[in-house]
Parts: structure tokens; C-alpha cells; sequence
């Protein structure tokens, strides 16, 4: 079974309402809040279309296992801790990086070097 | 904490200053500090002035020691506020006070952005930054109180790598970026006092640089952390094409630096813009952690930890490609 509206045009509505009705109506902290959770509506609607496969997938590539997400993280995190294979991972991490920092503001990562 | 009673403020303000004080405003009202915007009224003149009042659960720096730092800047010709009283206790409050004269201009960043629109020279801007920044690290080592916390490139490392095993979840991305800087090392014998908060937020801005805020980060440290914190992207507010603040170029800070008499090191500049941005990375996440471990049910430090991301790009872009000037 599956219910209408679906999630992401939930969260899409939420934003809206927050931003044309509730950010007017409001000043100081609550409307700050308002806006703060109108963009983590937006954020949680980018995050259900992001593909969430494709970091998991480049982990079981390079470690050559098929473990779960925490334990893959785990080890390549003591990997660069021990400063192995880290011209390896450097591509690895900014492809994740890239992934997650558009869902949280879209656009950002068109801007190449900082 | 609850914050204190407007009333109560007002009061243990005027016995700090011998003379009766009203709040007028508040400038800003953050999780450290509160800005309120006060008059000292004396006779028939009410002078304004700005009240910081901390919060007395965060350990900082003693306001004491920031009121020193001030009075040294000031005598090295740093655009700041002549501080007009200092309390570790503010009578009734019991949390920490500074009251300092009151400058016009601008503080929010996007209205000092906006005001390039109508005529503000972002570039002559950068150029008093790095004017201002040259003569805060040239401030005698024996004007600084011996208490100020020394924060050299190596106890960065060892710091920092402490506070990430305090996280409750591995952060690859971070732990690359210390990797990085562990394995980069810089010269270390240059230690300055370094303001250590110098942005866009914490300036203000009239048709140039009016006053240099925010002093209680203050370290001694390698004085290309504060040129560093200043180009880190985050306080560009969305102008990347200006590195300085979202205002300027870099070669105009430079310029304002070294006409001060300041030298820019581009590899030490280099490792701090990774070293800052990583040390932003741990602190957005650990707002994000105060929130998934019940400590604050705070919306707006929950968000914070959604934007960790950001800084782990900006970190593995710096080191993959260096500063872009």
C-alpha cells in the first residue's frame, strides 16, 4: 500500500507553508526557527532523492569486502588514521562529500577549489 | 540556562558603571552571549554603549583578559571599542560582563555585502583587514596576559584528533584533513597573538573598517590562522568569488598585510585554511551531537549538524587543489 502524498511532496509542502505563511507572521527567534525548519524540509526532501547507494558501493570497491555501511566506514576511517592507500581514498571521500553537501545547499559544490 | 531577568541586568549593570543603566536593544542573542545595546544615563546625558553579558555555563576566556586584549589593540592602532568596564560576576546575574563604547555602522553580514551595491570598496575593506590583522600580530608579547592560551600547529593536531574520537560516529572526511596537516608540516617558531574570530560577523563596516569585535578566541599562534579564518569560505556568505569575506580579493588583504608590515607564509596559509576548516567541521558536528544526545533540543544546532558536508568539501577541495589564489 502506499499513501498519498508521498513523503518528498510532503516535505515540499512544509517548506512552502513555513516560508509563505509562517516566516511572515512571525519575528525574532521564532522566525528564525521557522526558516531553519522550512530548509530542513527541503534538506530531508533532497536527502530521500540522493542516491545513498553509491558511497557503499565505492567502499566494498576499494576495501574488497562486503560489509555493511558503519563497519566499511570504521575501517577506512583507522585506514587514514594509519596513513595507508591515502591517495586512494582522496577520491572516494570528495565523490561523498560532493553527494552530501548538495543535499544539505544545493549548488555548492559548483564552485570548484574553496 | 535560563537567561536572566532583562531587570536584573539593567541593574547589576548600573552598579558596575556607578550610574543608571537602560537596556535599549538587542543587538544579537546567541548561545554564548547576548549583545544588548544599553544608554548610561548621567544627569540629563544618556551616552550608548553596548553590554556583552555571557553565559556563565560556557567556559571562555575571563572578559577580564579580553578587555586587556582590547586596550593592546588599540594601543598597536587596531579599530576597536575602548572597553568601559569589566566583571567576571555581574552583581545579580553572576555571569560575566563587558561593556564597551558603541560604533555605528555595520555588523550583519549581508548588509555590509549588499553594501557594495551602493558604493562600498570591498577591496579597500580587505586591505584595512589585513592592516588591522598585521598590527594585532605585531602587539609585544609582554602586553599579553600570561594566561592566553597558546595554540601552535602541532597542539592543533593533537587537539582536534582528541575531540574527533569524542565523536560518536567516525568522520573519515575530517580524519583525512588531520591526517593532511599532520603529515604537512609547517614552521612552527612564529607564535603572535592571533584574534582567532576575525570575519565578516564579528567586524564593523561604515565606508571602511570602523571597529575589529569579538576578542575572546584570542591565542597565541601562527598569525596566518587569522588570514586563513577570514578567506574560509563559510564567511563568504554565498560571494565565493570574493575570498575575503565575501568582499575582497586576497591580494588586496595581502597588500593591507604586509603595508603593515606583515609577511604572508602561502604554505602556512594553506595549512590553516584546512587546519579551520576542519576545526568548523568538529564544531558544527558536535552542535549536531549536543542535539542527538539530549542536550539541547535546540532546532537551530540540530540543523548545524547537517552541514558538516560543506566543510568536509571545502577541507578535501583545499587539499586537493590548494587556496584557489
Amino acid at each position: 500500500m502506499i499513501d498519498e502524498p508521498e513523503p518528498t511532496a510532503l516535505l515540499e509542502a512544509m517548506a512552502s507553508t513555513l516560508t509563505d505563511q509562517v516566516v511572515p507572521a512571525t519575528s525574532g527567534g521564532a522566525q528564525h526557527a521557522a526558516r531553519v525548519v522550512a530548509n530542513l524540509c527541503r534538506v530531508l526532501a533532497r536527502d530521500r532523492a540522493a542516491d545513498a547507494e553509491a558511497t557503499l558501493l565505492a567502499l566494498r570497491d576499494l576495501l574488497g569486502n562486503d560489509g555493511t555501511a558503519p563497519d566499511l566506514v570504521a575501517e577506512l576511517d583507522q585506514m587514514i588514521g594509519r596513513g595507508e592507500r591515502l591517495d586512494e581514498i582522496l577520491p572516494l571521500l570528495l565523490a561523498d562529500a560532493t553527494r552530501r553537501a548538495e543535499v544539505a545547499k544545493p549548488g555548492y559544490t559548483d564552485h570548484g577549489a574553496t | 540556562m535560563a537567561r536572566p531577568d532583562p531587570a536584573a541586568i539593567a541593574a547589576g549593570l548600573g552598579e558596575l558603571l556607578g550610574h543608571r543603566v537602560e537596556i535599549t536593544g538587542a543587538a544579537s542573542v546567541g548561545a554564548q552571549r547576548s549583545t544588548l545595546f544599553i544608554d548610561i544615563h548621567d544627569g540629563a546625558t544618556a551616552t550608548p554603549a553596548v553590554a556583552q553579558i555571557s553565559s556563565s555555563v560556557i567556559n571562555a576566556a575571563p572578559v577580564t583578559q579580553e578587555a586587556t586584549l582590547l586596550g593592546a589593540a588599540h594601543g598597536a592602532g587596531v579599530p576597536v571599542p575602548r572597553v568601559l568596564a569589566a566583571t567576571e560576576a555581574l552583581a545579580g546575574v553572576g555571569a560575566p560582563a563587558l561593556v564597551s563604547e558603541r560604533i555605528e555602522g555595520r555588523t550583519i553580514p549581508r548588509h555590509i555585502l549588499r553594501a557594495l551595491d551602493d558604493g562600498l570598496d570591498g577591496d579597500a575593506l580587505a586591505f584595512q583587514c589585513g592592516e588591522a590583522m598585521a598590527r594585532i600580530h605585531a602587539i609585544s608579547p609582554s602586553e599579553l596576559p600570561s594566561e592566553l592560551e597558546a595554540m601552535p600547529c602541532v597542539t592543533f593536531v593533537e587537539h582536534y584528533t582528541e575531540l574527533l574520537e569524542l565523536l560518536p560516529t567516525p568522520r573519515p572526511a575530517i580524519r583525512y584533513g588531520l591526517r593532511w596537516l599532520a603529515d604537512h608540516p609547517i614552521d612552527a617558531s612564529e607564535l603572535t597573538l592571533v584574534h582567532g574570530d576575525f570575519r565578516n560577523g564579528n567586524i564593523i563596516v561604515d565606508d571602511g573598517l570602523a571597529a575589529v569585535l569579538d576578542w575572546e578566541l584570542c591565542q597565541r599562534s601562527d598569525p596566518m590562522q587569522d588570514l586563513a579564518w577570514m578567506c574560509t569560505r563559510t564567511w563568504r556568505f554565498g560571494n565565493d568569488d570574493r575570498p575575503v569575506g565575501g568582499f575582497g580579493s586576497f591580494a588586496d588583504l595581502r597588500a593591507g598585510y604586509e603595508a603593515a608590515g606583515g609577511h604572508v607564509r602561502m604554505d602556512a596559509l594553506h595549512w590553516w585554511m584546512v587546519a579551520r576548516a576542519v576545526w568548523w567541521a568538529v564544531g558544527l558536528a558536535n552542535q549536531g551531537v549536543a542535539f542527538t544526545s539530549g542536550l539541547t533540543d535546540s532546532i537551530v544546532l540540530a540543523a548545524s549538524g547537517r552541514r558538516v558536508p560543506e566543510l568536509e568539501y571545502d577541507l578535501l577541495r583545499l587539499i586537493s587543489d590548494g587556496p584557489e589564489f
